[in-house]
């Protein structure tokens, strides 16, 4: 059996009459009248997506200039010239990710799950050739302290990241909340890159690129649990 | 859209006289009942009415219409799946076919054809073929990409190809005994 022949047998049933009556769409008409006045549509993508890596930009300088920039004053130019402009483009990806989320009908190239994947593993390639020092000291004790760092300057950039949306609809509110997180996460790990002096592979590939996926699964989270008992 | 947006009721009582028939057809397609496609086609223009500003105008119009309608119908089953206390993963829905079938007589109807095929399915063939929405138009109504939705239609066609072969040789064993 050929796909025409299929099409066909669809067409055919798709003929039968629907059962919609004149007086429903009347009433749905009628229902919404009294509210019907002029709307400001959503500006475009690009203006959304600007606004909101601006917004994880100003957290990311506002977290460094408070605890100092070490970091960015330890780098060589190579370094401040990959690091930073690589972080510039991935958090633009994720805000494209997250502008996307909250307007219905939008276009997408990857899902939000796989976006947030590559976007990590990006991180991991760029920082693995960039950092060679492969020594470790204080592992864990150094690392958490960034790690909770730079989630705690993720959480400020997804509250201003989700008031700057907060006329979009999210159709799916989990993904929403996961392309939320995962944009936040760039201005933590921003603000770690201008902050932390600890040049040390493990500590950046480990305790500084986490804080974007685990900003991308808190907000997630935060949106199921919020869902759950909404 | 752009009336509508502006305030204008004609234009918004068109958009409902145009669209309507889909969009019921669609809930109609995820074999609810009639007095449930009802609902939801209500509870669809009322969400859409809401967030009418979220529309850009310029963008395709039906892939807009449809993500609030699949959002409203998703809703609606998380809805009732909570009150029947089924704590049933969402993502079993779209996995599990419905329990209608051809052989309940009524192969005439779009329903009972894709009654067999999943949630995802079902919802991919309904907007592409009968719909007439490109392949582009559905991925953005299903917030998929191309490639799944491509991949969609051919495991549903596949299904689909099946159960009319089945069927129909079903019907010729049943003439040939009348026959016979």
């Amino acid at each position: 059996m050929k796909d025409k022949e299929i099409d066909d047998v669809l067409k055919k049933a798709e003929r039968v009459p629907h059962g919609l009556h004149a007086e429903t769409l009347q009433r749905i008409a009628e229902s919404i009248r009294p509210s019907l006045r002029p709307v400001r549509p959503l500006p475009p993508p690009r203006v959304m997506t600007g606004g909101l890596v601006l917004i994880c930009a100003l957290v990311a300088l506002a977290g460094a200039s408070r605890a100092g920039f070490y970091g960015i004053e330890k780098m060589d130019l190579l370094e401040r010239a990959l690091i930073f402009p690589a972080l510039f483009s991935l958090a633009w990806v994720a805000g494209i990710g997250f502008v996307h989320e909250m307007v219905p009908g939008s276009r997408r190239r990857v899902t939000t799950g796989a976006l947030l994947v590559s976007v990590t593993f990006l991180l991991v390639g760029i920082f693995a050739l960039l950092f060679r020092d492969y020594q470790t000291t204080h592992f864990f004790s150094a690392g958490i302290a960034c790690l909770l760092t730079g989630l705690l300057f993720a959480f400020p950039a997804a509250v201003l990241a989700w008031l700057l949306l907060r006329r979009g609809f999210a159709v799916n509110s989990i993904f929403a909340g996961l392309a939320a997180g995962t944009l936040a996460g760039f201005a933590g790990l921003g603000m770690l890159e201008l902050h932390c002096q600890n040049f040390q592979a493990a500590h950046v590939l480990v305790w500084h690129i986490a804080v974007v996926p685990l900003s991308g699964a808190a907000g997630a989270l935060i949106v199921r649990i919020r869902g759950f008992f909404g | 859209m752009a009336h509508y947006q502006q305030g204008d009721f004609t234009a918004a009582a068109a958009l409902i006289d145009r669209l309507s028939p889909q969009l019921h057809r669609f809930f109609a397609v995820q074999s609810v009942s009639r007095a449930d496609a009802d609902d939801l086609l209500q509870e669809t223009w009322l969400r859409i009415h809401k967030v009418r500003h979220t529309y850009r105008p310029g963008e395709p119009v039906l892939p807009w219409f449809y993500a609030i309608a699949r959002f409203v119908r998703v809703d609606h089953y998380r809805r009732s799946m909570r009150t029947s206390a089924r704590h049933q993963q969402m993502e079993d829905m779209s996995t599990i076919a419905a329990p209608v079938s051809l052989e309940s007589g009524r192969t005439d109807s779009l329903a009972a054809l894709l009654a067999p095929l999943s949630e995802g399915e079902r919802e991919v063939v309904e907007m592409l073929k009968v719909e007439g929405m490109s392949l582009e138009e559905v991925a953005r109504a299903t917030s998929c990409t191309v490639g799944s939705v491509k991949q969609k239609a051919h495991r549903a066609y596949a299904k689909l190809r099946e159960i009319i072969c089945s069927t129909r040789v079903g019907k010729e064993k049943a003439e040939d005994r009348r026959e016979g």
